[in-house]
């Protein structure tokens, strides 16, 4: 298991938001966590990514405890976190935004190696290299924002909700580069809104409301259960 | 693509950047020519000093959102620094006149004043802002200005009760003939506080525009959250930052030693003008305030010719309050997005 999350109690300042989260995902999985506004989607995916710090259980990664660690540290053990505010360094160049995202690596041919395969990726970006990630639209800055997150190399990639204030066409883009992403071998936990959207492509899913899972399964399982039709497709 | 290139400069000379830069040349050079070279001579030398205290000034602003009011205080550090390890060198060098301590013994003084001020800076981070931050960053931005001026004062009477009130100077670095440069003398000294300048300017701008830990400064400056992300550890960077500027702060005030003798509040000039480049540049913009710091110097040097000595600081007073009015962000646009300060 890549990673197991027991018992995840999270939140801000005295307000708990998450009561008792449990998931995991396997190595190559495509998971995704779904939920109404104000569930606990990205308060889940900032605990995992050490944002904020757990107010109880346990976030084990590769078999080790991150909860509780430095960002930073947590980064350095394979996982990477793409926010959903994305958190570009706006003045800086395209090319500039991506090697940060090889920060910790230091190996400067790996480096480019990176590089090289996320320009591959997105071929957009390539395009764009020099232009500072302040002025690109929404869509490619989402690009970015998920081009830096593997230029670490990661283990595990967190997603959260890419297609945020993208306009429909753009948030079609973002979900085919997922799957380029899933196709070449990388293991991703989404966070999305877009519930029959991400269903339709991710193998596993959860179901968050009000802080607790509510249900979890197959994709496809989810898409026919009773309640998840109910509550979010309205049928 | 000639066509191209002249179309780019045409619309950067009519950005607030490219207009104030030009026009800042081109006074330069008409005032040189109406009054005599040495106005430029003056205006480079200040503005490459003015640049050092600046720019420490603009990345504490940048990455740490701390507006820093004892950062005149580490001039004073790196003054006094360099007063004490210069005084016996000088010794030496006057009973040996030809031995190479002469040349380099200036620059050893430097250094030394450098790596003090680095030093300080780390206590200080140490002492005083990560204790601060570490309890709440509520208020960050009010609460580290107010520690910083309560520093500043503790330092200026630290200054006063150990090392006493009087001035603490020395007759010169490097003696010697004047460099003449088209007709105008300017001496050793000066002329070596500019080169000085100009190349620690330079280092520190590649440091800033093409290392990792200097890509990791700005990076910190633009996005703190981002940077968490990519696994840059916020706590060293916050370290590197201020021992960089109080270095920077400190080696300025070691190497115009010979224009402003050591004494307790020899910092509050610096810090002054470094604080209307700041304002007049752009918050945090770092490569801005090189550029910013010319000017005010420019600003100053005409001021003291055409108006009167008495008048240096309240020109460029009133410029600044027309920035604030016309322009907030500053000329060069401002880079702090507020990174502790949520």
């Amino acid at each position: 298991m890549l990673l197991e999350v027991k018992n995840l109690d999270a939140g801000y300042g005295y307000l708990q938001i998450l009561r008792s989260v449990s998931l995991n995902i396997n190595k190559g999985e495509y998971v995704c966590i779904v939920g109404p506004n104000g569930a606990g989607k990205s308060t889940t995916m900032k605990a995992i990514a050490g944002l904020i710090s757990p107010m109880g259980g346990s976030i084990i990664f590769n078999g080790e405890e991150i909860a509780g660690l430095q960002t930073s540290q947590i980064t350095k053990k394979g996982l990477s976190f793409v926010s959903e505010e994305m958190n570009l360094f706006v003045n800086m160049s395209v090319q500039e935004n991506l090697y940060m995202g090889a920060y910790i690596i230091k190996d400067k041919k790996v480096q480019k190696d990176r590089l090289d395969f996320v320009f591959s990726l997105f071929p957009r970006l390539g395009e764009r290299k020099n232009q500072l990630a302040g002025t690109m639209s929404g869509g490619e800055r989402k690009m970015l924002a998920i081009g830096r997150g593997m230029m670490s190399d990661p283990q595990l990639l967190l997603v959260d909700e890419p297609s945020f204030g993208l306009a429909p066409q753009l948030v079609a883009d973002v979900f085919d580069s997922l799957e380029i992403l899933r196709n070449q071998g990388v293991t991703i936990l989404l966070v999305e809104q877009n519930v029959t959207k991400t269903l339709a492509v991710t193998n596993r899913g959860y179901i968050l409301e009000n802080g607790k899972i509510g249900l979890e399964g197959k994709s496809n399982d989810l898409v026919n259960n009773p309640h998840v039709r109910k509550v979010f497709l309205g049928v | 693509m000639s066509h191209h290139y002249v179309s780019k400069f045409l619309t950067w000379l009519r950005s607030a950047a490219g207009f104030s830069i030009v026009a800042t040349i081109v006074i330069a050079v008409v005032t040189s020519i109406v009054s005599g070279p040495y106005l430029l001579v003056n205006t480079i030398i200040t503005g490459g000093m003015l640049a050092l205290v600046a720019t420490g000034l603009t990345l504490m602003l940048g990455v740490l959102n701390i507006a820093m009011f004892a950062h005149g205080e580490f001039f004073m550090i790196g003054s006094l620094t360099a007063f004490y390890v210069f005084t016996p060198i000088s010794n030496y060098i006057s009973e040996n006149p030809d031995s190479f301590i002469a040349v380099i013994g200036p620059l050893i003084a430097m250094i030394c004043a450098a790596i003090v001020g680095a030093i300080s800076g780390i206590i200080a981070e140490k002492l005083v802002f990560g204790p601060l931050r570490k309890r709440s960053t509520d208020n960050w931005v009010m609460n580290s200005f107010l520690l910083t001026v309560g520093l500043s004062v503790l330092l200026i009477n630290l200054h006063q009760l150990i090392f006493g009130a009087d001035f603490k100077g020395i007759v010169g670095y490097w003696s010697g003939m004047p460099v003449s440069i088209a007709d105008v003398f300017i001496s050793r000294d000066r002329a070596m506080a500019f080169v000085i300048a100009a190349v620690i300017v330079g280092i520190f701008w590649f440091f800033m525009t093409y290392t990792r830990m200097g890509m990791a400064i700005r990076a910190v400056s633009q996005d703190i959250t981002g940077a968490q992300i990519v696994g840059i550890d916020i706590e060293k960077i916050v370290l590197l930052t201020i021992s960089l500027a109080c270095a920077l702060s400190a080696v300025a005030g070691g190497s115009l030693l010979f224009m402003y003798p050591s004494y307790p509040t020899v910092g509050l000039e610096p810090l002054y003008l470094a604080w209307f480049v700041v304002i007049l540049s752009g918050l945090g913009n770092i490569l801005g305030a090189v550029a910013g710091a010319f000017m005010v110097a420019l600003l100053k040097v005409i001021t003291v010719e055409y108006i009167g000595a008495g008048w240096d600081f309240v020109v460029p007073s009133a410029l600044i309050i027309l920035v604030l009015i016309f322009k907030p962000s500053g000329i060069f646009g401002s880079d702090v997005r507020g990174a502790l300060d949520k």
